[in-house]
């Protein structure tokens, strides 16, 4: 497998510093060849540097995948943004070649060039298709039989599609393998595929942030699904800190939100609080006592083979 | 130079259209939000009603119209495209005037959560590209008026 850089971003390292943390002890579990590198900037997030300055987001995405370029690695990142605005920039220059001329002009000054060859990938869409659900089968130690899980993709894991070329843009299924793979069930529902809206909170429009996530957070408390699972910092904070608010003024959804690291982390063996869950804001409690007893109860058809096979009253 | 665009062409057939409209997480969800009068009045030569409306801010980027759209364009181009006037204007939203600030002088939106990573045995965070970022947006802006005076 090919060494990759992996990309963290400004909310991770800033906000979420416990995801960083469960993302290296899995990358770690299943010692793949991880690196941290030096020299990454703001990926930029477009919905704010794209709508200053395009040129601004196209030079900084630009010099951010030539480091990776340069060292001939490829690049993965927990972050759905970071990955997706880094594919679209890399899109867009290949597609136009003076575009990517005047690029590399700038950053021939600077020491670096833009070539476009490395990967950029997701970290689902890389566990799906660079790890492989079989070998992750093989390597956890519980599986999550008997819960009831409900996947929020995030837009930017599959969408620009012509850019990222992760999963289907509109009929996504690599993250459903996945959690299928640990043995859980993934919940089909009417909201699966709508964005999380967190990006209203960066306009100054709280309560429309908060309006797209009770829409989604009331269809899984009516569904009774056991969490929410997503692996994009964004929507994490928008369904665990924007519920955290909710419930402060008192409307009660109960879904914990896991971080897609942390639940490989789980099946992996680790604990909860080695993996940092105790510092969402939504307690993930529910989630775990239900595996606790899940964990509890009789293996499948316990008895049946015995039962079959073994001594018999006819003699 | 490397300034954003908007393609009329294609913007004239989304006017005919209205496909995606009913895919759209904000058209669905927020009241009033409805990028094709942003469109009509983009054509209509009367854009400027719209560079202080909050509309134009609320489209989240999700990229569904893209995904959707025959032509591959997007109601988001031309919603990008206003959010590009409005800023140049000065009307962005505070929070992304902050934002874009912070972006510009550190080239990151927030620092590394030193005393947490220390405590959940993380190790020091990679050196950041700050200086070099500065240097290549200045060239950046050079160029740009370069350009201009020729
Ligand atoms: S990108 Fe904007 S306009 Fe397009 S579907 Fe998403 S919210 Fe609607
Ligand atoms: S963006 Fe595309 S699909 Fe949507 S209305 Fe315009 S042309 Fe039709």
């Amino acid at each position: 497998m090919k060494e990759f850089a992996v990309f963290w971003g400004c909310t991770i390292q800033t906000r979420f510093p416990f995801i960083e943390k469960s993302t290296r002890m899995v990358l770690e579990s299943f010692k793949l060849p991880y690196r941290d590198i030096d020299g990454f900037t703001c990926c930029p997030e477009k919905s704010l540097v794209n709508n200053v300055d395009h040129g601004a987001f196209v030079v900084t995405a630009a010099r951010n995948v030539a480091l990776v370029d340069e060292l001939g690695y490829d690049l993965v990142s927990p972050c759905t943004g970071c990955v997706s605005n880094l594919a679209t920039v890399r899109g867009e220059l290949n597609a136009n070649p003076r575009e990517k001329a005047e690029v590399n002009g700038l950053l021939k000054e600077i020491g670096r060039e833009f070539t476009g060859t490395a990967s950029l990938k997701h970290l689902v869409p890389f566990f799906h298709d660079t790890v492989g659900v079989h070998t992750i089968k093989q390597k956890i130690k519980r599986d999550f039989k008997g819960m009831r899980i409900a996947l929020h993709y995030g837009c930017h894991m599959i969408r620009p599609s012509h850019a990222l070329r992760a999963d289907d843009p509109l009929n996504p299924v690599k993250f459903d393998n996945l959690i299928r793979g640990l043995g859980a069930e993934s919940l089909q529902f009417m909201t699966k595929l709508m964005c999380c809206g967190q990006g209203l909170d960066r306009i100054d429009e709280h309560d429309k942030a908060l309006d797209f996530a009770r829409v989604k957070l009331k269809e899984l408390k009516a569904m009774k699904a056991d969490a929410l699972v997503l692996c994009c910092p964004s929507c994490f904070l928008q369904f665990d800190n924007n519920q955290f608010l909710m419930e402060k003024e008192g409307e009660r959804f109960g879904i914990p939100v896991i971080y897609f690291t942390e639940l490989l982390g789980l099946a992996l063996g680790f604990s909860a609080e080695e993996l940092g869950m105790s510092n969402h804001r939504i307690d993930c409690a529910s989630f775990l006592t239900k595996w606790e007893e899940l964990s509890a109860k009789p293996a499948v058809a316990k008895g049946i083979e015995e039962g079959l096979t073994g001594p018999n009253a006819l003699g | 130079m490397l300034e954003a665009k908007l393609d009329l062409k294609l913007l004239e057939m989304c006017s005919k259209c209205g496909a995606c409209y009913s895919i759209c997480p904000s058209c669905v969800n927020i009241p009033g939000y409805d990028p094709r009068a942003v469109i009509k009045s983009i054509l209509d030569g009367e854009h400027e009603k719209w560079i202080n409306h909050h509309s134009i801010w609320e489209c989240l980027e999700c990229h569904y119209c893209l995904e959707m759209c025959y032509q591959h364009y997007g109601f988001e181009s031309a919603m990008t495209a206003m959010r590009n006037i409005a800023t140049r204007k000065g009307a962005h939203p505070p929070q992304v005037k902050r934002g874009w600030d912070m972006f510009v002088k550190t080239s990151r939106l927030g620092e590394p959560a030193l005393p947490a990573r220390k405590k959940l045995g993380l190790p020091e965070p990679k050196a950041s590209g700050a200086e070099e970022f500065r240097k290549l947006y200045a060239l950046l802006n050079e160029k740009r008026a370069q350009h201009k005076a020729e």
